[in-house]
């Protein structure tokens, strides 16, 4: 059968000049395009800069959407985020899509800085690798029972005493 | 340069006029899996689930693939079910399984209002959509309070 909906959504980090990540994020669907900019400076994660814009959508409500994206500079991109962003971007109404954009450029943020972390575990024998993950997951207790990977029966947990 | 993209792509499809298919397929720098999961509409309970892994980080995260069993028999509709995906697929399995599953999830009333709209303007092609997409949210309750647009009333 053919399809009824298609939704595209991608979101891109690149390291700034000065230190900071430029993140950008985009929704293309049968019913929606908008497109979100968001700065972050490390170290401590501060959302700096972030705008947007909405060139197609389903409803005309959805034109004043991209006015809530200011409230959230100032933030930090850590614990708690889901909760504050709702908050200040009004919640259920607020726009869901452009919340959902701030928490997925936030977490790409978090895995720019996870992606080298991946490629060095991936580096050396099976016991060397399953050393790093441990050592991993000492260094990150909040790993621990996250997923199936760090379950309390997982193979990567031996020997680690959660 | 960019050192860090992910892509995610949603689709809809009607198998009949109660069972939407949806299919979500995640790909990043780290991770690429996909799922597909049928819906009985408009109730949006999950009724089968399926999902693959194809480049992971860790050799024992495939055995995320049976925790999606998990979602079986859940409501899209009941008002915890993003927590509930959030513990007992992603927590329990994989928490990027978990994200498909409710970009899947959060798509279920748009697929409805395309495939509703599409139809109408095949049929009409001079009906307004935002005045056709502001009726079908007046006429489907269970669709509204999810944003500035669909408030209720």
């Amino acid at each position: 059968m053919t399809l009824s909906f298609m939704r595209n959504k991608i979101v891109e980090v690149e390291p700034q000049e000065d230190g900071a990540l430029s993140v950008s994020w985009r929704l293309a669907d049968s019913l929606t395009e908008m497109e979100m900019v968001v700065k972050i400076r490390p170290p401590d994660l501060e959302i700096t800069e972030a705008s947007a814009r909405v060139i197609r959508s389903p409803h005309l409500e959805c034109a004043s959407a991209p006015g809530s994206l200011e409230k959230i500079v100032g933030m930090r991109v850590g614990p708690g985020l889901r909760k504050i962003a709702c908050g200040l971007m009004g919640g259920n109404a607020g726009c869901a899509e452009l919340i959902e954009g701030v928490l997925e450029c936030a977490n790409a943020a978090i895995l720019h800085f996870t992606v080298p972390q991946i490629q060095a575990n991936a580096i050396g024998t099976e016991e060397e690798r399953k050393k790093r993950y441990q050592d991993m997951l000492r260094f990150n207790p909040r790993l621990v029972r996250s997923c199936v990977a760090f379950a309390e029966d997982s193979p990567l947990m031996q020997g680690i005493n959660p | 340069m960019i050192t860090f993209s992910r892509t995610m792509q949603v689709t809809g499809e009607f198998l009949k006029e109660d069972l939407l298919r949806l299919r979500g397929i995640l790909e990043d720098h780290i991770y690429a899996m996909e799922i597909q999961m049928e819906v009985r509409v408009p109730e949006g309970v999950i009724t089968a689930i399926q999902g693959t892994m194809k480049r992971y980080t860790t050799p024992v995260c495939p055995r995320a693939v049976d925790f999606l069993q998990n979602a079986l028999g859940l409501s899209l509709r009941d008002p915890d079910w993003i927590p509930k995906i959030n513990r007992e697929v992603g927590r329990k399995g994989c928490q990027h399984f978990a994200e498909i599953l409710v970009e899947c999830g959060r798509c279920l009333d748009q697929v409805r209002m395309s495939h509703d709209l599409r139809e109408t303007l095949t049929a009409q092609p001079s009906v307004s959509p935002f005045e056709f997409n502001r009726s079908w949210v007046k006429n489907h309750p269970e669709a509204q309070n999810s944003c500035l647009a669909r408030l209720q009333g």
